[in-house]
Formats: structure tokens, C-alpha cells, sequence
């Protein structure tokens, strides 16, 4: 699974790794430390100033106007600068982090597409998705928030806390020891305040879930009168929501007065305390004053630490998921030395190819084929057939090379597979797959997917080519008929069409055929068929087929049983030999008689 | 997410404004202002607690470094009171906390119920001019923004509170400098609400972004197969960039205005407190002030900086809220549908009666032209005709979900049931998807499962009890389809109605159901949509339709004979088994003849 072999990574060597991922992190960032620290002189300026003006200003009931303007001119200067950095530090952190999520998010969709097929399974697109967008975005939030509490949080504490130390050591000591337990019962708030908004976040979904199933059930619900009551079990959900959304606002309603109590607590400790030292200890009634300052200036940032703290958490565990994408080996390598293709039509050779899906966990590891070997001479038409799951599909697969063998070879024009570059192949074979895909846009834009460089005039060559220009002329906007979200505003049956032409345009010398499974309407299916009969017209095709039709059709039938190749011949002769082809053949006539 | 509208006309906005919280606050104005009590009780206490500041200064501090002493007493009053106001002004923020997300919540939880009972209230013609997912929105994301104003909306009020205390007590403890310090606030009272707007721009437009790169991530995983088919990897991560340069830029605007921002909401209470300083100078040696109130001036800016922020953000939030409520209100405000249910008529057998019945799609294409057709109770009747002939119009007309434009439709009083084309099935066990809450024994709801071939499910671990749709076990399309059948089934329907229902099984498991269903049925009329020769074969008689009009209504072998038409359709609907048969019997391996499907 995507998720587990990188959970052992520990959050340094995380972050370490992600550094690495993302160099624009990590460069220049003593610079944004350097000027964090001088804009942090900000909070400590007043304070410091206050002290002077008062020790030096407003001695003994005399006040020194002169003086303290002195300082003020001094503390002005060094607050406008203050001011200047941060502004300088705020903006080179989110510039960098901007910079280095947008390197990220390229790299891994650059990477994740290409993986090889195997990894693109059903059940991991959600999880690839997630990684691209809510992983990343985990992590631009951080950056946005968490990342700056540390920087500017972190550069204020730190100067506080030493400033605390030179001004009087044992008060800030006296400062620190009664603050402490704040940082444990914040620490306390903040995990019950995580498990409350666990929960509120799972009974989120839960309503989701309700109101989207009485919505998209709208009709089956009124036909069975049932609309009410799974209105009910939705507001009830609703409630629960609030419920659990309430507790979590009341968790979280005591961190910051927690601050509050120990921050008067803490003030009240060190003034005792100075009062006790009085002026003897080298103490000033400016430095006690100042000090009640750094010590309010020093909790401020405690609360909104842990939930930074919590948010760093999510975050790297993010970035740990996003490096665990990248850390899965991409599809079928380049070859560093490839071999040209020789001209004209090309052959299949499959030599003993066995092939073990890597990504389905231990239970499931059997090979899909095993020791499957064929030759198919150039320009032949073949079929292959067996049940879901006989490996038709993967030996399919492996032929348009989406995934390399796990033993065996796959030649095209006799070259090794392995050792023919991608752009060549891709022009050279072409992959029309069972549900064919089209991008949201215009027809014309999905057909020039195929070569981009097209111009209309080929565009609509190849449509005639394929006898489909009275299809294009019925579309209300021909070419530039818009196909929507995945096709949908197309009929499957038009999906194929757009698929065929496309496939075309790259006038292939060896076509891989998934056949599709659904049913189109009796025009259409006939325009297919007139359309695939010019298409697969001096090609090598290889049909991956549902229908024993299209086996009957085919020059040559490929049988596959649990991976393995069991018989090999023409329709007429497998239809008269004893075996699972004849089989087949049996049950499908009797089914549809 | 929705753009911010453009800042209306302040006078405007606001009587907006003010009619959104009179209708949000409705019924939960004593959690509202319980939560406002809170704040004011804070605002209180930040006031008080940096006059305690200043006392601490004057009354201890000043005489125990100056004069050598302070009186025990003193300490303990002065910092007594210290904590005091501390422990008030924290449980003032517990209370506004609090009860802030009790309002927001419990007002979202009413809005939620009353839009899911609107859903529910409108009959199937209004949701089929609906999309799924904007209505899922209406009930969420919109319930939520048009709440998300009254979050921050106490904390904002308190500000008031603090703003009137504040500014009354610098003017009572030195005019003049008090109202020097008192013309900062609307300074920085602009600057938040200034940035908010502004920022929200940039943020709503990266928001946008994020949506757009979500769903071209999304739709090229998708089609991964097609990317790698044509070697067009590079290509999509170009595509991919600029989207992903947008949000960048997008975002890095956000980040510029923001350090100004961040800057200079700490830069301007320092640089404030820098010059109260002076000027206090000057106001402590003309003995108009105290060092106390003057640190206690300075003291109450820093305090001052946060709850400045939240008015800012409590505007910033209020056009999403003004958008949220819109959306909500249009929907709550359409007016109910009549229940087409409503308008059949109720005979006393199990006969289907269909007289005259005219029926539009969008009330502008007729799908149906005057079909009249009687099903006498116990028969089996298949609906045949192409795609658009009107087959899941009439089926859907004679359940009661849609209004016909004329005519009359009688069904049995024993009530109907249908099975949809596209099965239905809840987040829940295969019980409950068969029961939908009703009570049947589990007698039953095997039997009805048995019945429709799916008892594949009471083989599994949980039986009854396995979970099925949204995180359930995976089920076929088939499968879901039997255990849609298995639901009509179950309530042993007057007369039961299958749009295309068996169409997802193959030919072998559809003919056990069919048999099946002879068996249970009994008296049970069966009107079914097919295109299954097979399944059609199996009918007592078929009704033909052609372009929303019955053209033939008889049996399959009748209508054979005599109708061209529809012999052109069985034959369209046997293509496949045909082009098999054509080539077995020819010998010779087409050469370029490839069956597409």
C-alpha cells in the first residue's frame, strides 16, 4: 500500500527527505531566520524602552522629557526597523514555501504519471488524487500558518526569554517555574481538543453521506415512501454533527483563558518576588516593569503553540505520505540506448511472459499470467478471449508495454520492448482502451490530444477516413462539440467513436483493443463497426474481446485460462476442438437463443 | 467557492446585514446573547485589568523602590485584584467561546433540517431539474457559510464594549492624551477591515485556483490510460503547471499583503506606544497622569491589537454569509410541487388502466402521445421500443413520480412497486436496503433476496448484517441491481414495475429471475421495460411503443409476424448473436471484418 512503507519514517528524517524534494525550503532560510529575529525586536522594543525611560526618565517624581524623547527616538528606530524586517522575513517565508509547494506539486504529478499502469488501480486513484491536492494543501496551510507561528512565535520567545535572563536571572527563573504547568495543561486541552475534532470530523461525513444519499436518492426514496424517514436519519446525523462540533468549541474555549490565569498568576509571582529583592539586588523599578511586560509578551505565543504544534503534526504527516508516492518506482524505465523500430508493419512477439502484479498486497500476489508465449506476424488480426480475471487484459497491457513483464520478453518488429524509446512506441502503437476517456473540452481538443500539432483539415481527413462524417455533421456543434466532464454529454457508443479517430490520427502500425462491454444503441454500433473495420485495415491488431463475435471475426483467437495461453487457432477451428472455447461458445449460444 | 460580491453601499449592507442576523438568530437569540454577555464581561475585564497594571506600577512598585516600603496589604489587594479579574476575564472568554459555537452550530442544524426537508417535500420533476451535487451544497457548505458570520460576531461586539470602556476611561484619566490615543483606534479599525477585504479577494481567487488544479489532477488520473496511450505525460505536467502557477500566484499575492499586513499590526500599537510614551512624559511632569496610567495606556493597546483583528475578520466573513443564506433561501422560498401520486386513481383489482395519456419532457418535447393500454391483473407485460420511444416515461407514470399532461392512469389500490434501471442503495446492510425501514422478518427479506437471485449475500460473513454501498463491500452492477429487486419484492406489490432491471445480469442469471418472479408474483401485474429478446419472449404480451404511441399490443410471436418495424427491432436487438452466426457458418476468416461493440 501507498501509505506503509514510509510510516517509519521519523518526523526529522521527514522533513529532512522533504527539504531534499523541495530545495527552495531550505534555501536562504538563515536569511529569513536573521531577519525573523530582528523583526521580533519589535515586542521586545517597548518593553526594553519602558525600562529605560523609566530607570533613566522618570527618576524620584522628576520626569526628564528630554530623555525620554532620547529613547522614544531610539526605540521609534528600532520598532520602524523591526517592523520592516518582519514584513521582510513574513514575505521570503511565504514566497519560498509558495515556490516550493508549486516544485512539489509538479513532481508528483509528474512522477505519479509515471508510474506504471499497476499502480493506477481503482482503488489507489482516490489516494494518488489526495496526495496532489489534500496532502499538498496540508501542507501549504502549515505553511500559511504554522510555519509562520514557529518563525515569528519562535524568534519572539527566544529573544523574550533572554532578555528575561540579563535582565534578572532569578526572576525570569521564578517566571519560567510558574508558567511551566501552562505548557502541560495547554498540552492536556489539546488532546482531548484533537480526539473532539476527530470526532466531529468523522459525524462531518456522516451528515455528508446522509444528505447526499437522500438527495441522489431522491427518486427510488419517494417510489418507497421512505423520503421522510431518511430525511430523519439525516437530521439526526445533523444533530450529532452540532453535538460533537459544540464539545470540541467548548475544549477548545479553554485554551487561551488558560493563558490568561497563568499569565496573572506568573505576574503576580515575579512582582512578589521583586518586591521581596527590592532595589538591593541591583533590581530597578524599570527592569520590574519592563520584566511584568516580557513576562505577558512571553505567554502570548504558549497557547497558539500547541496548536501549532498539532498542525505540524498533520503536516508532516502529510509530507510523509506525499514522499512515500515518490519513493514508488515509476512505470517501464526509458532505455538510456534505444533501438530504432524497423519500417513499415510490425510484429508481436510475446516469449514466455509471466506477469505478478507488485501492488496487491501479500494474500493476492499470484502471477495474473504465467510462461504465455505467441507469435504474431505483422498485419494479423487477433482476438483474445477468456473469463474476467484470465489475464487477457494485462497480456494487453503488457503488449502497449503500460507495464514490463515480471519474466519474459514482449517484442515489436522484433526489438525488444524494453529497449524502444517511449516517443516511438507511442507512435508506433496505439492503445484504445474499454472505456475510452475524454478530457472535458471540445471534441476537437480530445482528437488533437492524440498529436497536438494537427490542423482541422486532418483533423476532418481522418474523420472521413473512418466514414464518420455524417456522425460529426449531426452533432450540434460539429467538431467543437463540447463533451463534458469525462465525455458525458456523449453517448458511450460517441465515446468509442472520439476514441477510434483519435487512436487514427496517430496512424499506428499495431493497434491493442480493449474492447468494451457496453451497449450502444444499433446506429452508432454500426458506425463503430464501420469505423473499426477501416481503422484495423493493414494494421497488426490486438482486440482484447467481451464478445465471442468479435472473436469469430478475428484471424486468430487467443484462449486464456488463469493466466495461461490454453489454446491458440482460428474461431472455426477452436468452435470444433473439445475445449474451453468450444465450452464458451456452447454457453453463449444457448443463452442468447 | 463563492467570489466576494464588491462592498455594497454602506447603508444598503447594512440594513442586509441586520435583517441576515434577525433571521439566523431566530429562535437561538439566548445562546447569541449569552455569548455577546461573555464578550462584554471580557471587554470589561481587558479594561480593568490594565488599570490593575497601572496600579501595580503606582501603588507598589514606584513606592517600594522610591520610599523603601509597601504595605503587605497592598500587595495582596492590588494583586488579589490581579488575579481576580484575570479568573473573570478568562471565564468570560469560556462563556463567549462557548456559547458562540453552540449559536453557529444550532442554527446550522435547523437551517440543514429545514433544506433536507424541502428536498424530501418536492416531488421527482423538481429533482430532475436539480443537480445532485449543487443541492448536496445547499444543504452543507451553504448551511454552514451563512452561519460562519456569527462565530466571530460576539468577539467583534465586545470590541464595541472595549472601544466605548476604553476610550472613556483615557478621556477620564487625561484628555488630552486620552484623546490622542483614542484617534488611533479608527486607524487600525480601517487597517483590519482594509485588509480583510482586500486579502479575501486574493484568497477567494486562490480558492478558485485550488478547484481548478483538484479537478485537472483528478481528470488526468483518470484518464492515465489515454496520457500514457499517446506518450503524453510531459504534456499534462505542462498543463498541470500553469494551473499550478496560477494557484502559486494567487497565493503569493496573499502572502504580500499579508506581511504588510502581519508587519504592521505589530508595527503600529509599538510605534504608538512608543509615542504615548513621550507624550506621557510631558503629561506625568505637568502632573496631569501618573507613570501608572500611563503603562496602563500602553498596556491596553497591546491588548487591543486581537480583538481589533476579529472585526475585521466578522466583515470579511459576512458576504459569505450573505451568499450562504441567498442560496438557502431561494430554495427554501420555490414553491411545493404537487405530488403527481396524488392524481392517480385508485381501482379496486390489480389492473393497470392507462386511457389517453399524453405526457413532456420539459414541458416542451412530448415523450408521450395518447397512450392507452389495459394490463389485466397477474399478467406479464414487456414495454419494447427504441431509445426516446417513451418506455421509462410511462413506467415512471404509472408509479406516481411524474405528472402526465392529460389523461388518466388507474393502478391497484395494493399499491405499486418499481425497480429502477440505475440501482439505489443506501450506506447501510443488505437488510435495511431491502426493508428501507419498514419491518419485515428476515424470513422475508431472504426469501425476497432468494427470489431475485441475489441470496449470494446471505453466503456472506454478515448475512443480512453485510454492509453494502459507501464503504461496504464492492457489489456488481448486477448484483445491486437484484438487491433493487429483492426491495419490490419484498413489499409484494399490487402490480411491480422493472425499467430495463435485469438488463445488468447476464442472460442466464435473468432468465432464473424471470422464472422466479412467475413463481412468487401470483396475482402481482408486472409491467416491464425489456430489450432482451429472451426476456420479451418470456412476456404475456408486449406493448410496442414507436415515438411515444403504442403502435402494437400483443404477443411477442403475434407482433413478429406482423409488424416489420418491430421485427427490424429484435433483429437490431440479436445483432450480436447474428454477425456470429454469419461468420461460423462462413469459413473464410474476414480479413479486415472486425465486430465492434
Amino acid at each position: 500500500m501507498i501509505d506503509e512503507p514510509i510510516g517509519r519514517w521519523s518526523a526529522a528524517e521527514t522533513i529532512n527527505r522533504g527539504v531534499k524534494e523541495a530545495p527552495a525550503l531550505k534555501s536562504g532560510f538563515g536569511k529569513t531566520l536573521s531577519f525573523a529575529l530582528v523583526g521580533a525586536g519589535g515586542r521586545v522594543a517597548v518593553p526594553v524602552l519602558l525600562q529605560q525611560a523609566i530607570d533613566r526618565g522618570f527618576r524620584a517624581g522628576r520626569v526628564d522629557v528630554g530623555m525620554v524623547t532620547v529613547l522614544a527616538s531610539i526605540g521609534l528606530a528600532v520598532v520602524v526597523l523591526a517592523t520592516v524586517c518582519q514584513r521582510i522575513a513574513v514575505r521570503r517565508l511565504g514566497y519560498r514555501s509558495e515556490e516550493a509547494l508549486y516544485g512539489l506539486r509538479i513532481r508528483l504529478f509528474e512522477h505519479i504519471h509515471r508510474l506504471s499502469i499497476a499502480d493506477h488501480n481503482e482503488e489507489r486513484k482516490g489516494s494518488l488524487v489526495a496526495r496532489v491536492t489534500s496532502d499538498v494543501e496540508t501542507l501549504a496551510q502549515f505553511f500559511s500558518w504554522g510555519a509562520l507561528a514557529w518563525l515569528l512565535d519562535g524568534t519572539v520567545m527566544v529573544l523574550v526569554a533572554s532578555v528575561m535572563i540579563a535582565y534578572d536571572w532569578m526572576l525570569a527563573v521564578v517566571a519560567f517555574v510558574v508558567a511551566a504547568p501552562l505548557a502541560l495543561v495547554l498540552q492536556r486541552v489539546q488532546s482531548y481538543l484533537v480526539a473532539a475534532y476527530e470526532r466531529a470530523r468523522v459525524d462531518n461525513a456522516e451528515v455528508l453521506t446522509n444528505v447526499s444519499e437522500v438527495v441522489s436518492g431522491a427518486e427510488t426514496l419517494r417510489a418507497y415512501g421512505a423520503g421522510q424517514r431518511y430525511a430523519g436519519v439525516a437530521k439526526g446525523a445533523s444533530h450529532r454533527r452540532s453535538n460533537s462540533n459544540i464539545r470540541a468549541g467548548t475544549i477548545g474555549a479553554f485554551l487561551f483563558p488558560s493563558g490568561e490565569v497563568f499569565g496573572v498568576l506568573t505576574v503576580s509571582a515575579v512582582v512578589i518576588v521583586g518586591l521581596l529583592r527590592g532595589p538591593s539586588g541591583g533590581l530597578t523599578a524599570g527592569a520590574l516593569i519592563g520584566f511584568i511586560f516580557l513576562t505577558y509578551r512571553f505567554l502570548e505565543p504558549i497557547a497558539e503553540f500547541t496548536e501549532v504544534l498539532d498542525q505540524t503534526q498533520t503536516a508532516v504527516a502529510g509530507l510523509r505520505r506525499v514522499l512515500g508516492v515518490l519513493e514508488i518506482p515509476t512505470g517501464p524505465p526509458e532505455s538510456k540506448h534505444p533501438v530504432a523500430l524497423p519500417m513499415g508493419r510490425l510484429g508481436i512477439d510475446i516469449e514466455h511472459v509471466t506477469f505478478t502484479y507488485p501492488s496487491r498486497g501479500d494474500d493476492d500476489s499470484a502471477p495474473v499470467l504465467i510462461d504465455v508465449s505467441a507469435q504474431i506476424p505483422a498485419g494479423q488480426q487477433v482476438a483474445m478471449v477468456g473469463e474476467t480475471g484470465s489475464g487477457k487484459t494485462t497480456l494487453g497491457r503488457l503488449v502497449a508495454r503500460l507495464a514490463d513483464p515480471s519474466a519474459g520478453i514482449v517484442k515489436i518488429g522484433g526489438v525488444p520492448l524494453t529497449t524502444v524509446a517511449n516517443d516511438e512506441l507511442r507512435s508506433r502503437l496505439v492503445v484504445v482502451p474499454q472505456e475510452p476517456f475524454l478530457f472535458e473540452g471540445s471534441i476537437a481538443a480530445n482528437l488533437s490530444f492524440a498529436r497536438p500539432a494537427l490542423s482541422m483539415e486532418e483533423i476532418l481527413a481522418a474523420i472521413d477516413e473512418l466514414d464518420l462524417g455524417d456522425w460529426l455533421d449531426a452533432l450540434p456543434d460539429g467538431l467543437q462539440t463540447e463533451v463534458g466532464q469525462r465525455g458525458s454529454q456523449l453517448s458511450a457508443g460517441e465515446r468509442q467513436l472520439v476514441a477510434l479517430v483519435r487512436a487514427s490520427l496517430v496512424d499506428p502500425d499495431v493497434l491493442v483493443l480493449d474492447e468494451a462491454t457496453s451497449s450502444v444503441d444499433a446506429l452508432t454500433e454500426v458506425r463503430l463497426t464501420r469505423a473499426l473495420d477501416k481503422l484495423a485495415q493493414g494494421r497488426t491488431t490486438i482486440a482484447i474481446a467481451h464478445r465471442l463475435s468479435t472473436a469469430a471475426r478475428a484471424d486468430r483467437v487467443l484462449v486464456l485460462e488463469h493466466g495461461r495461453l490454453v489454446q491458440d487457432g482460428s474461431h472455426a477451428e477452436l468452435v470444433q476442438r473439445d475445449g474451453p472455447y468450444a465450452r464458451m461458445y456452447e454457453a453463449w449460444v444457448s443463452a442468447t437463443t | 467557492m463563492a467570489v466576494v460580491p464588491p462592498a455594497q453601499s454602506h447603508g444598503g449592507s447594512f440594513r442586509q446585514a441586520a435583517r441576515l442576523l434577525r433571521i439566523l438568530l431566530g429562535h437561538h437569540k439566548r445562546l447569541f446573547f449569552t455569548a455577546v454577555a461573555g464578550a462584554a464581561v471580557f471587554a470589561t475585564c481587558t479594561v480593568l485589568s490594565s488599570v490593575v497594571l497601572g496600579k501595580i506600577a503606582d501603588d507598589l512598585i514606584v513606592p517600594r523602590f522610591e520610599n523603601g516600603s509597601v504595605a503587605r496589604g497592598k500587595v495582596a489587594l492590588v494583586l488579589g485584584t490581579l488575579i481576580f479579574i484575570g479568573l473573570i476575564r478568562a471565564c468570560g472568554v469560556v462563556v463567549r467561546r462557548t456559547w458562540a459555537g453552540r449559536t453557529s452550530w444550532r442554527i446550522t442544524e435547523s437551517l440543514t433540517a429545514r433544506v433536507i426537508d424541502r428536498i424530501v417535500a418536492q416531488p421527482v420533476p423538481w429533482h430532475r431539474r436539480q443537480s445532485t451535487g449543487d443541492l448536496i451544497t445547499r444543504a452543507g457548505v451553504d448551511a454552514e457559510a451563512a452561519t460562519a458570520v456569527l462565530g466571530p460576531l460576539p468577539y467583534a461586539s465586545s470590541v464595541v464594549v472595549l472601544l466605548v470602556l476604553s476610550c472613556t476611561w483615557m478621556l477620564i484619566v487625561d484628555p488630552v492624551l486620552g484623546a490622542a490615543a483614542t484617534a488611533v483606534f479608527p486607524v487600525l479599525l480601517t487597517l483590519n477591515v482594509v485588509y480583510q477585504r482586500r486579502v479575501n479577494h486574493h484568497f477567494s481567487t486562490a480558492q478558485v485556483e485550488l478547484g481548478n488544479l483538484s479537478a485537472a489532477v483528478h481528470e488526468s488520473f483518470e484518464g492515465v490510460h489515454v496520457v500514457k496511450a499517446f506518450g503524453a505525460e510531459r504534456r499534462e505536467t505542462e498543463r498541470l503547471a500553469v494551473i499550478a502557477y496560477r494557484l502559486r500566484a494567487a497565493r503569493v499575492e496573499t502572502v504580500r499583503l499579508r506581511s504588510v499586513f502581519e508587519a504592521l499590526l505589530d508595527g503600529v500599537p509599538n510605534v504608538v506606544n512608543v509615542l504615548l510614551l513621550v507624550g506621557g512624559a510631558y503629561r506625568v511632569r505637568s502632573g496631569a497622569m501618573t507613570v501608572g496610567d500611563l503603562l496602563s495606556f500602553i498596556y491596553l493597546f497591546t491588548l487591543m491589537v486581537l480583538p481589533l483583528r476579529l472585526i475585521g475578520y466578522a466583515l470579511s466573513e459576512l458576504p459569505h454569509s450573505q451568499a450562504g443564506w441567498a442560496r438557502l433561501e431561494q430554495l427554501l422560498d420555490e414553491p411545493l410541487e404537487a405530488d403527481p401520486a396524488l392524481v392517480l386513481t385508485r381501482g379496486p383489482t390489480n389492473d393497470v388502466d392507462i386511457r389517453d395519456v399524453w405526457a413532456t419532457h420539459d414541458a416542451e418535447r412530448e415523450v408521450l402521445r395518447g397512450v392507452t393500454a389495459h394490463v389485466s391483473a397477474g399478467r406479464t407485460v414487456a414495454v419494447v421500443g427504441a431509445t426516446g420511444a417513451g418506455k421509462t416515461t410511462l413506467l415512471h407514470l404509472i408509479a406516481g413520480l411524474i405528472p402526465s399532461s392529460s389523461g388518466a392512469i388507474t393502478v391497484p389500490q395494493g399499491g405499486t412497486a418499481i425497480v429502477f434501471q440505475e440501482p439505489f442503495l443506501l450506506a447501510g446492510t443488505v437488510r435495511e436496503n431491502v426493508t428501507f425501514g419498514q419491518h419485515y422478518s428476515d424470513d422475508a427479506v431472504s426469501d425476497a433476496l432468494a427470489a431475485a437471485e441475489a441470496s449470494f449475500v446471505l453466503e456472506l460473513p454478515d448475512g443480512l448484517d453485510t454492509m453494502v454501498g459507501e464503504r461496504g463491500v464492492g457489489l456488481s452492477g448486477g448484483q445491486r441491481q437484484r438487491i433493487a429487486l429483492a426491495r419490490a419484492l419484498v413489499r409484494a406489490p399490487a402490480a411491480l414495475l422493472l425499467d430495463d432491471t435485469t438488463s445488468a445480469l447476464d442472460p442466464a442469471t435473468e432468465a432464473k429471475v424471470l422464472s422466479n418472479l412467475r413463481q412468487v408474483l401470483g396475482e402481482t401485474t408486472v409491467i416491464a421495460v425489456a430489450s432482451r429478446p429472451s426476456t420479451i419472449a418470456l412476456a404475456d404480451d408486449v406493448l410496442y411503443l414507436v415515438d411515444g404511441a403504442v403502435v402494437a399490443h400483443g404477443t411477442h410471436d403475434v407482433l413478429i409476424e406482423s409488424n416489420e418495424h418491430y421485427r427490424q427491432l429484435m433483429r437490431a436487438f440479436e445483432h450480436d448473436r447474428e454477425s456470429l452466426d454469419e461468420s461460423a457458418a462462413s469459413d473464410t476468416s474476414p480479413d479486415d471484418a472486425w465486430s465492434a461493440s
